[in-house]
């Protein structure tokens, strides 16, 4: 009995840790910026660059982009990836898409850099936009004949022409500037404008039972529920409830309950930014310039939203709620049982197996990664507690490029659309490509200058690029035989 | 007899779209005949970059996103 209620006690502290104020302030703007993006970014107008004439320079990083600005889920991610291979650029361009939209979308940076910090969010942007298209680009190279035989096929899908509309534009931008006012430690946000006191007299014991409720050990690195912290979530549990009521049918228009909602998240997200400090004659409110910051970027964000048409608005507030749905819920849950999961792991085993950044522990952490299938999102918070738990950062980050890359279901899913010599080849060269980022992220952690790095990723490229050639040549000097 | 066919794999999208078409058929009065389709092959048979597709009478009429009652309504009575 003693274990189970520690087991649980784990869930609730870490699911308490990341319902924090940090990681609101980030996570919910990016629900709503990866909403407008499926919303109100017209696909057309990235995907015009991606029919079959275009240009090698062009396609790739046009892929790139459409994986990060258009693709936050299978709903786009399927026939997009099947589009461009079929009736598009082709297999290279396809699989870049298909490869950089995990690591590339909103959601995903701007949870990693929340949870895992900014330097490693940055790591796996600029690693996943490199490996993806050199990926992309071999695949294109060792299949060359594949693509040859689409060119039949009509391209007419990607020949529309569009461009996104000034209020959309204003809407995102001033979305990226409350995420960006959210989670930026830097001064003038930082710092405390004013202070004034609430006469709350049982605020301090409210603290002490938050405490008693979910106890935490501080040596590990655990936080407790903060007074804070309770007020976030209870606050997130209304919206839960009052957008069941106003968002389950915006497509048909608003209603009471809609803006009630979306009052809720207007308040959620000033909570968080204000600093809350329980004492003995009651609640000391600091108001920061974080507070004031997103106050101003959430009038910018109103201002812009007013002049997007209906249908605009509500397809945009539609798509925020389905990711709530899609993704929240199962992140919760996610959490919850990674805090289960990491009282039952002793921290000696992850030392041993990728304490170090060598090969083996760098193919463990894609092998783990490969076999593991983890909702979105999922994948940064299990991140989270290996780093916790004594994992060096180079396998950590070779974990976090194979892990959404790589799940049985994607695997299956590429394969329908590919076949399986080509899914093979792929899978093989994500696990090689995920290793070597690992080693050089892990080489630079450990503080080896970036010329040994340079040299280390020019090595890889060549010998890749030397066994490609040799293979190609013995297929060609079979096929003349 | 119109023949309405739901592209998409079953995501959350694609079962609120076939419950809008329902709709949108039993309050216009209109007979249709509902088809799932979840193959993807069969998907990238239409010109579509995102799913859920309504397909009315094999020809697609939008895809990404939910249409209203209304413009449901207009695409069966065409």
């Amino acid at each position: 009995m003693d274990s189970f209620l520690r087991l649980m006690n784990g869930g609730a502290g870490n699911l308490a840790a990341y319902l924090a104020a940090h990681v609101l302030l980030c996570l919910l703007p990016a629900f709503f910026i990866a909403g407008a993006m499926t919303a109100l970014i017209p696909k057309a107008s990235i995907t015009r660059w991606l029919g079959r004439s275009a240009p090698c320079r062009v396609s790739y990083p046009a892929a790139a982009a459409a994986g990060s600005l258009l693709a936050v889920c299978s709903c786009t991610i399927v026939p997009l990836f099947a589009g461009i291979y079929k009736k598009g650029a082709g297999l290279g361009p396809a699989i870049t898409f298909l490869f950089f939209a995990p690591a590339g979308n909103i959601l995903a940076l701007a949870y990693t850099g929340s949870i895992l910090g900014a330097e490693f969010a940055l790591a796996r942007l600029v690693l996943c936009l490199l490996f993806g298209m050199g990926i992309g680009m071999l695949m294109a190279v060792l299949f060359w004949r594949d693509d040859a035989s689409h060119d039949a096929q009509t391209d007419a899908l990607f020949s529309v022409q569009a461009s996104i509309g000034p209020a959309a534009t204003g809407v995102l931008l001033s979305l990226v500037a409350v995420l960006i006012a959210g989670t930026l430690k830097l001064w003038p946000l930082t710092a405390t404008v004013g202070t004034f006191n609430l006469p709350i007299p049982w605020v301090e014991a409210w603290q002490a039972t938050l405490f008693e409720w979910v106890p935490f050990d501080a040596a590990q690195g655990e936080e407790g529920v903060s007074v804070q912290g309770s007020l976030l979530i209870v606050l997130l549990l209304l919206i839960g409830l009052t957008a069941w009521q106003g968002l389950e049918d915006i497509v048909e228009g608003a209603n009471r309950w809609t803006w009630v909602a979306l009052g809720l998240t207007v308040a959620t997200l000033l909570v968080a930014a204000i600093k809350l400090t329980p004492g003995a004659d009651g609640l000391e409110v600091a108001l920061t310039g974080r507070a004031l910051a997103v106050g101003l970027a959430l009038w910018a964000v109103l201002h812009q939203a007013r002049r997007l048409d209906a249908d605009a608005w509500r397809a945009w507030l539609w798509e925020v709620w389905r990711f709530v749905k899609q993704i929240f819920v199962l992140l919760v849950a996610g959490v919850f049982v990674v805090g289960v999961v990491r009282q039952l792991i002793q921290p000696q085993w992850i030392h041993d197996l990728a304490g170090r950044n060598d090969l083996l522990a760098n193919a463990v952490a894609v092998v783990f990664g490969v076999f593991m299938y983890f909702p979105t999102l999922v994948e940064v918070p299990v991140a989270h507690m290996f780093l916790d738990l004594g994992m060096h950062r180079g396998p950590l980050l070779a974990y976090l490029m194979a892990d959404p890359e790589l799940s049985l279901q994607s695997i299956l899913m590429v394969a329908s659309v590919i076949g399986r010599p080509k899914t093979f080849a792929y899978v093989g060269l994500v696990a090689a490509f995920s290793i070597a980022a690992g080693l050089m992220y892990g080489a630079w952690v450990d503080g080896v200058g970036g010329v040994w790095i340079a040299i280390g990723l020019a090595a890889f490229v060549g010998s890749l690029v030397a066994l490609l050639g040799w293979l190609l040549g013995r297929r060609q000097a079979l096929a003349h035989a | 007899m119109k023949t309405v066919k739901i592209l998409g794999s079953g995501c959350a999208n694609c079962r609120k779209l076939e419950a809008a078409a329902r709709e949108a058929a039993s309050s216009a009065g209109v007979e249709a005949d509902f088809v799932k389709v979840s193959d993807l092959k069969a998907i990238m048979a239409y010109d579509l970059l995102a799913t859920p597709g309504l397909v009315i009478d094999d020809k697609l009429v939008s895809s990404g996103r939910i249409p209203t009652q209304a413009e449901i309504r207009q695409w069966l009575a065409g």
